[in-house]
């Protein structure tokens, strides 16, 4: 039986922005955001099959999966007899538009590629904190505001804290405290990595470095890293810690072919690494 | 150059195309989109192509090494953009244009032959386009 999602309460946004696409661009007939699961977020046309969605999310992720000679995929653009399907992908939310081809392509593009992606990943910023904001004690009410204007600066923290994979346990605290260490900044030798199970948009780093990290930041989770080479090209990635296993790691960063060729890196040359620290906390600085 | 996989394959090289077939049949209409896309390949920005027909396939690629990544990636745009259109209702693909970061592809779906195209980011695809379409 095909099961069908209706886009849920919380994406209404969503839905109402990608309401707002017929009236942009009338020609886009179809606009739908879903999740790799097929759950759909949004969907300018009533309901869709919830197989179809994770049909095309697994249709997209396969190109994906052998893109690593073109430095991955940004967008896909279809264009049929009559239409023109527009796929693209942002923080594992997958965006298809189906558009006649009579539509104003810069338009649809313009919408498809650039305004929508960037309205989700904004509201992925507010979203978070607003979620984890709600429970009884509002972060933003006076007594709280002013509380945290006369707090006294802290030394950053030294002693041993969770690891940095770690969900936030209280970011309430996080988003109140106001002092934390400018990003330390490392240089590491690049080493290829390559295989099956290797993620093609994630770094893996010496994890003592990680690890000095997380004594610095404490339990603020960083999940980014700015990787710039020599030569000033820089790229932001996820990133994570090297197995404790390989002993060989030290002063190692292991880059996927794809990050590789993004920065026109090669093996054994020296990459500077910065952890990324979120923008909600330096508006809290 | 890959070598023969079986005895009734062959390999020509001319200049730098690679041609692989399993017969000797010929195909006027992959023949004359291999004879464009010779003249595409020598176009500032483009870095090869890849061309398959239901019996022959042709390539010519700058980094040859690669050509086993850009064989899948070709291989496997045709299969994805196929799946993407049946499930979004759109019945007959003429092309498709995949992004990528550092290249882009150009898919084109000519009858029986299933064509890619790479180049550089800055290169017009749809002058490719009109030229393969010719």
């Amino acid at each position: 039986m095909t099961e069908v999602s209706s886009p849920n309460s919380s994406s209404t946004p969503l839905q109402t922005i990608l309401g707002e696409f017929r009236n942009i661009s009338p020609e886009t007939t179809k606009a739908v955001i879903f999740k790799e699961d097929g759950e759909i977020l949004a969907c300018n046309e009533g309901d869709i099959a919830k197989d179809r969605a994770k049909n095309l999310a697994a249709a997209f992720d396969e190109i994906a999966n052998h893109s690593e000679v073109i430095g991955g995929v940004e967008n896909l653009t279809i264009q049929g007899v009559n239409s023109q399907i527009n796929v693209t992908t942002t923080n594992g939310r997958y965006l298809a538009t189906v558009s006649s081809r009579m539509a104003d392509e810069k338009r649809v593009k313009a919408l498809t590629f650039v305004v929508l992606p960037t309205i989700i990943k904004l509201m992925d910023q507010i979203e978070p904190s607003k979620l984890e904001n709600e429970p009884t004690d509002p972060p933003n009410s006076e007594a709280e505001k002013e509380k945290e204007t006369t707090k006294p600066q802290e030394e950053p923290k030294h002693t041993e804290q969770p690891k940095h994979t770690e969900q936030l346990s209280n970011p309430h605290r996080m988003l109140s405290e106001q002092n934390f260490p400018k990003p330390p900044v490392n240089q590491f030798m690049v080493e290829k990595i390559a295989g099956l199970l290797v993620a093609s948009d994630m770094v893996r780093i010496d994890a003592d470095i990680v690890a000095k990290w997380v004594d610095l930041y404490g339990d603020r989770e960083i999940s980014q890293v700015n990787v710039e080479t020599l030569e000033g090209r820089s790229v932001r990635c996820k990133f994570r810690p090297v197995r404790e296993a390989d002993s060989k790691a030290k002063g190692i960063i292991q880059i996927p072919e794809r990050i590789l060729q993004t920065l026109r890196l090669v093996e054994g040359k020296l990459v500077i690494v910065k952890p990324v620290i979120p923008a909600k906390w330096e508006e809290k600085r | 150059m890959s070598s023969k996989s079986s005895p009734n394959q062959t390999e020509t090289s001319l200049t730098n195309v690679a041609v692989i077939s399993s017969s000797d049949a010929d195909d006027p209409a992959f023949a004359s989109l291999g004879a464009s896309l010779v003249e595409i390949r020598k176009m500032k920005g483009v870095l090869g192509y890849i061309i398959r027909g239901n019996s022959s396939a042709a390539f010519d690629l700058a980094e040859g090494d690669k050509i086993t990544q850009f064989a899948f990636l070709s291989y496997q745009l045709c299969e994805s953009c196929l799946e993407i259109a049946k499930q979004l209702s759109v019945a007959t693909i003429e092309s498709a244009l995949v992004e990528g970061k550092s290249l882009n592809v150009l898919f084109v779906n000519v009858g029986e032959n299933k064509i890619s195209v790479f180049m550089e980011k800055n290169i017009d695809h749809s002058g490719i386009l009109k030229r393969v379409l010719i």
